[in-house]
């Protein structure tokens, strides 16, 4: 499922893409991209809107699905990063995003912590990440 | 230098460790601790399992971390943090761990004792020149 997803993702970010343009853009066979939007959409990782005036639906990638992969972390958070681009435009930075967007950066976490989340209401719409591996990285002994 | 302000080291286990008392608090609730301070630790604070019940925190992000056996991906919180012996009072990023640590972030640019022989970690202040001595003249 991840890999799909991901391809979609880095395809089409926010835009709004339908079955055909899994078929055109990235070459999935018919069935099964109508099987991806089919199970995404289930998972809450595809949000399924009615076209208008068009038959078929569009769908869209979830903004709230980023938040869910970073704070599972591990090789899906790097891949959405990745996907997202940001991999190689922040890399060893920390990142504060609210959906796809990035609201700021900064290579110490602890400034950037202080910046975002001066607003308390803020918290549960922005999650912030590392890049790579930071490069004021947290250290601990234990 | 005179101490102004000293915290027993916990005998939990062995050897006894240095401790500071901060309190920690989010809108859910309030807790007042003695964590172990860790040297090693470049952040400020690191949180365990029971202050993130109490607290009712929920992550606001992961990030790499690097411990003693290699890297790892942690919880970050937001933490209301308050030592008034230390004139703090913030709200801060605080790292999940398996226990509640003070990083260096929380001990940096003050003075301080680590007082083995009575078992006492304490805070130092420079001593107020008396009234006539020659270094309060200038």
């Amino acid at each position: 499922m991840m890999r799909p997803f991901v391809e979609a993702l880095k395809a089409f970010k926010s835009t709004p893409f339908r079955s055909a343009d899994l078929v055109t853009k990235l070459g999935y066979a018919a069935g099964y991209a109508r099987n991806f939007l089919s199970q995404a959409t289930r998972q809450g990782l595809l949000i399924a809107e009615s076209a208008k005036g068009r038959k078929g639906k569009n769908f869209r990638v979830n903004p709230n699905v980023v938040r869910r992969i970073i704070l599972k972390g591990g090789k899906e958070k790097e891949e959405l990063l990745e996907a997202l681009g940001l991999t190689s435009r922040y890399a060893g930075e920390y990142v504060a995003l609210k959906g796809f967007q990035v609201l700021d950066h900064d290579q110490d976490v602890y400034r950037l912590g202080e910046r975002v989340f001066s607003d308390q209401k803020k918290q549960r719409e922005i999650t912030i990440t590392n890049v790579g591996i930071p490069k004021k990285i947290i250290t601990i002994e234990i | 230098m005179r101490v102004a302000r000293c915290w027993n080291f916990s005998e939990d286990e062995q050897p006894p460790y240095p401790t500071i008392e901060v309190t920690m608090s989010s809108a859910s609730g309030k807790v007042t601790a003695s964590p172990k301070v860790d040297t090693g630790f470049n952040g400020s604070l690191a949180i365990g399992r029971e202050v993130v019940r109490t607290l009712r925190l929920t992550p606001v992000g992961t990030v790499l971390i690097k411990t003693a056996s290699g890297h790892d991906e942690v919880p970050v919180y937001v933490v209301d943090l308050s030592q008034p012996d230390l004139g703090l009072a913030y709200t801060t990023l605080a790292i999940g761990t398996e226990r509640s640590l003070v990083g260096r972030k929380l001990i940096e640019n003050r003075a301080w004792l680590l007082d083995c022989k009575d078992g006492k970690f304490c805070v130092m202040t420079p001593m107020e020149p008396e009234r006539g001595h020659p270094a309060a003249v200038q």
